[in-house]
């Protein structure tokens, strides 16, 4: 990590000065992070993917090693925030659930039949891997492959959903 | 007629001079007039109106009754229809009872007798009989017959059996609806109170000194906050209830059976307070039998507690089978005590049920010959209706019985519940606690001594001066007491001897609560709890800003490694932060102790479990941390302590030696120097 791209604000959390980090999409497909005669194709990294994930963004070179830390896009001139959150559309993707079809157990596993925002989709996860709560009170399931399945607000789903789910909510 | 009858007749007429039997010519005009139906039941009504001696019978027959009075030129009877009665009732005084059979309300009587007590037994038989009948006889003999018989009209039938019905149905639901109250309410509420006793006994747990937790085992612990009290639910749902119940039931009926016949009412109840000592007893004996089961279930509770948290040491050394064994062995013993107590109460339960039952057969044993007419005379009717009532009469000694098992898990789970919550802490505050604002961070140790167990003193008259910002190296060789210095600066512990003092104040007169936020511990094998990276920094200060967070965790170095892992500071640490490398925790542990800001810092080997590149970073982050407060360090490595302030060589429980590195080691013979040279020569 590059301490000197990071400054202390008034209540002591790390900053990274706006006017001197700037991020652009170039035509190699990358996210280009410049700041003073340095600069990198970096990749965004959600400190906190669910406790604030529109905050504390770490900015990281290919070699993973944090290049800059974003503590707030809006500190970013208008240009480099749309860059960062065309990044962080594909950085923080997950399925969003939209219903639960169908839950059913087999021989150690649990299959489920769902539709997401994305479209309709069959996954596995283990039976003893539960739903995960996440702070603001949506479900986070990941599958045996590792994909994420987001569930924002469970008790927002239709009914047929919810019974699915009933054993998984609190 | 037997010669045994013919006796009992001479012997009647004799004492009595009264006839003995119905007399044949009125029986015969009474079963001519009820189309030869036969006389079953009889008795002598011996006074008229006017209670004047006299002669009157009343006589029952299958569908009939009649009431025969004397009159100068025979019989006068009247007979009328079973079905018409309504209700009967006795009216018992002195020495005449009146015995009235009614017939429809607002109509008059159906026949008015009155006896003297020698007739009692004998309209009590035929007064049993012709008691209001149950529903379903009501059913049968108001209903069904007279609909059969075409005088009742169908429709009529119908309707009426219908609202007969409904009503036994009405009478079921509200039986039913009242037991399901009762046993929702009992239910709930004794998880309520077992939810109150789980929370009470942890927050008391939560207010117990370390040395409780190290007597008390873990498994123990466990299987008290969470098995025990689940027990007294068991108790308080249906226990309270069905026992009390009992009781009362035992008191009435027995009160009922002396009424109908105090003779065999004696033989019912006299063995009732024997049969509750034994119960007492066998409660006294399973009790015991109930304190080793669970004491033996804690021991298997004990080695899950041990070994799962422990899985890697059992791996590491091969060690599978031996601990298979242990619990093996561990869940033998608990299953042969609860063998034991199974055997105790069903050698138990069938020896009282037999008891019960000898009861049963002993009413019978007084009660034929006096059916048969020896002894004093009980009629059958009282006998039959005895004989219910004793029915009932065993079912509450069945449910105490059944249920001494229940109250004795319940009592004894009590027992070691309160076993905990009347532990009281050894480390109190006192009762007006002094609040350090701000904590500067002196403290003093004025001829501490210290001893764990009361017995071997640990620490033997320990002084020194610690000023604000100190970096003090503790060292010497393991068993000295450095630990101990420590714990007792945490006040885990209050000093046997001497005084510690924070900021000139004696450390028992703090406020605890309020002290102990000040300190912060660094420890070799730092614990976190199962959460997130987040929640485990945080969790000195939960409400901490994010932004702190972050600066912590960068200041603890921790915060590139925590950003590369998948879900960032919200990725899931597991139990005890197992999915973390021994670095990792520790600093993670790190920026918990910089973000919760402590003015005194205890650092207890924090770097000696680890290699030596994560040392360096970490040294780099203690560095951060120790700034600006008081610093205890124990280190082995004492070139991890060379930036400290002043150094004390602990050993057996005395400060031998202090002062800086470069003073100690210019102490020719010191210890301190030759501990340093050994390590060096080592390295």
């Amino acid at each position: 990590m590059e301490s000197t791209l990071v400054r202390r604000s008034d209540d002591g959390a790390p900053r990274t000065p706006a006017a001197e980090l700037r991020l652009e999409w170039r035509v190699d497909g990358s996210l280009w992070a410049t700041k003073g005669d340095e600069e990198r194709p970096v990749s965004v990294r959600r400190c906190f993917p669910w406790s604030e994930p529109a905050r504390h963004l770490s900015l990281r070179d290919s070699d993973e090693e944090e290049f800059a830390l974003v503590r707030d896009p809006a500190e970013l001139d208008p240009h480099s925030r749309a860059a960062l959150e065309m990044a962080l559309a594909v950085a923080g993707f997950v399925f969003e659930v939209t219903r639960v079809l169908e839950i059913d157990e087999e021989v150690e596993i649990r299959r489920w039949r769902v539709e997401t925002r994305q479209g309709p989709r069959t996954f596995q996860t283990r039976l003893d891997d539960w739903p995960r709560t996440l702070p603001h009170g949506g479900l986070l399931i990941r599958d045996l492959a590792g994909d994420l399945y987001h569930l924002g607000r469970p008790a927002a789903l239709d009914r047929h959903s919810r019974e699915l789910l009933w054993a998984f909510v609190d | 007629m037997s010669t045994q009858q013919q006796l009992d007749d001479s012997l009647i007429a004799r004492y009595t001079s009264q006839p003995t039997r119905l007399p044949a010519e009125l029986r015969r005009q009474i079963e001519h007039a009820w189309h030869g139906a036969p006389v079953q039941l009889y008795a002598l009504a011996d006074l008229d109106q006017g209670l004047r001696l006299s002669e009157a019978w009343l006589a029952l027959g299958p569908r009939h009754i009649a009431v025969a009075k004397r009159e100068s030129d025979g019989w006068d009877v009247r007979s009328f229809e079973r079905s018409r009665i309504e209700a009967v009732r006795e009216a018992p005084g002195l020495s005449a009872n009146t015995l009235t059979i009614l017939g429809t309300p607002g109509e008059p009587a159906l026949a008015l007798l009155r006896y003297t007590h020698r007739q009692r037994r004998a309209f009590e038989n035929i007064r049993f009989v012709l008691e209001p009948p149950y529903l379903a006889r009501h059913l049968i003999d108001r209903v069904v017959r007279p609909a059969q018989a075409g005088t009742l009209s169908l429709a009529r039938a119908g309707t009426i059996a219908w609202l007969a019905v409904a009503a036994m149905a009405a009478v079921y639901l509200i039986r039913q609806s009242a037991a399901h109250v009762r046993l929702r309410l009992m239910s709930i509420l004794g998880e309520w109170v077992a939810r109150d006793l789980r929370a009470e006994l942890y927050e008391h747990i939560q207010h117990l000194s370390l040395a409780f937790f190290s007597r008390k085992r873990t498994g123990s612990l466990i299987t008290r906050v969470s098995a025990d009290t689940d027990r007294l639910w068991d108790f308080l749902a249906f226990g309270v209830v069905d026992v009390s119940l009992s009781l009362v039931m035992l008191a009435g009926l027995g009160a009922v059976l002396l009424t109908l016949d105090w003779r065999l009412g004696l033989v019912m109840t006299l063995p009732v307070p024997l049969f509750c000592w034994l119960i007492y007893r066998h409660s006294e004996d399973i009790t015991r039998l109930f304190i080793r089961a669970w004491r033996k279930w804690s021991r298997v509770t004990d080695v899950l507690s041990d070994t799962i948290p422990g899985i890697r040491v059992v791996k590491a050394f091969n060690q599978e089978r031996r601990e298979i064994g242990r619990f093996g062995e561990r869940n033998q013993d608990v299953t042969a005590e609860f063998n034991r107590i199974h055997r105790s109460w069903t050698t138990f339960w069938p020896l009282l049920m037999l008891g019960v039952h000898t009861m049963t057969v002993a009413v019978w044993v007084f009660a034929v010959p006096r059916l048969l007419g020896n002894g004093a005379q009980l009629p059958v009717g009282t006998f039959v209706s005895f004989l219910l009532y004793t029915t009932m009469f065993v079912g509450p000694i069945e449910v105490i019985g059944q249920m001494a098992r229940t109250i004795n898990r319940a009592t004894t789970s009590a027992h070691r519940v309160f076993e905990v919550l009347d532990t009281e802490p050894e480390i109190r505050d006192v009762a007006e606690p002094v609040r350090l604002e701000p904590v500067h961070g002196r403290i003093t140790f004025e001829h501490v001594t210290f001893g764990y167990d009361g017995v071997r003193q640990v620490l033997r008259g320990v002084s020194f001066d610690v000023v604000p910002g100190e970096l003090i190296g503790l060292v010497g060789p393991s068993g000295g007491g450095k630990t101990t210095i420590v714990n007792l600066i945490a006040r885990f512990y209050d000093v046997t001897g001497g005084t510690i003092r924070v900021d000139g104040v004696d450390l028992r007169r703090l406020e605890t609560g309020h002290y102990r936020r000040q300190i912060g511990m660094v420890l070799q094998d730092p614990y976190l709890f199962h959460g997130t990276v987040l929640e485990n920094i945080r969790y000195g200060l939960p409400e901490a800003p994010l932004s702190q967070v972050v600066v912590a965790a960068q200041a603890a170095n921790a915060h590139d490694f925590i950003t590369r892992l998948q879900h960032g500071y919200d990725t899931v640490v597991g139990e005890r932060g197992h999915t973390l490398s021994g670095g990792e925790r520790q600093r993670v542990s790190i920026a918990r102790a910089i973000l919760h800001d402590p003015r005194i810092l205890i650092l207890d080997e924090a770097t000696s479990s680890l290699d030596t590149e994560t040392e360096r970073e970490i040294q780099q982050a203690l560095e951060r941390l120790v700034a600006g407060r008081t610093v205890f360090a124990i280190a082995h490595r004492l070139s991890t302590l060379r930036k400290a302030s002043r150094l004390f060589v602990i050993e057996e429980g005395r400060l031998v030696e202090h002062g800086t590195h470069a003073e100690l080691l210019a102490v020719v013979n010191g210890k301190y120097r030759r501990l340093y040279e050994m390590q060096v020569q080592l390295a």
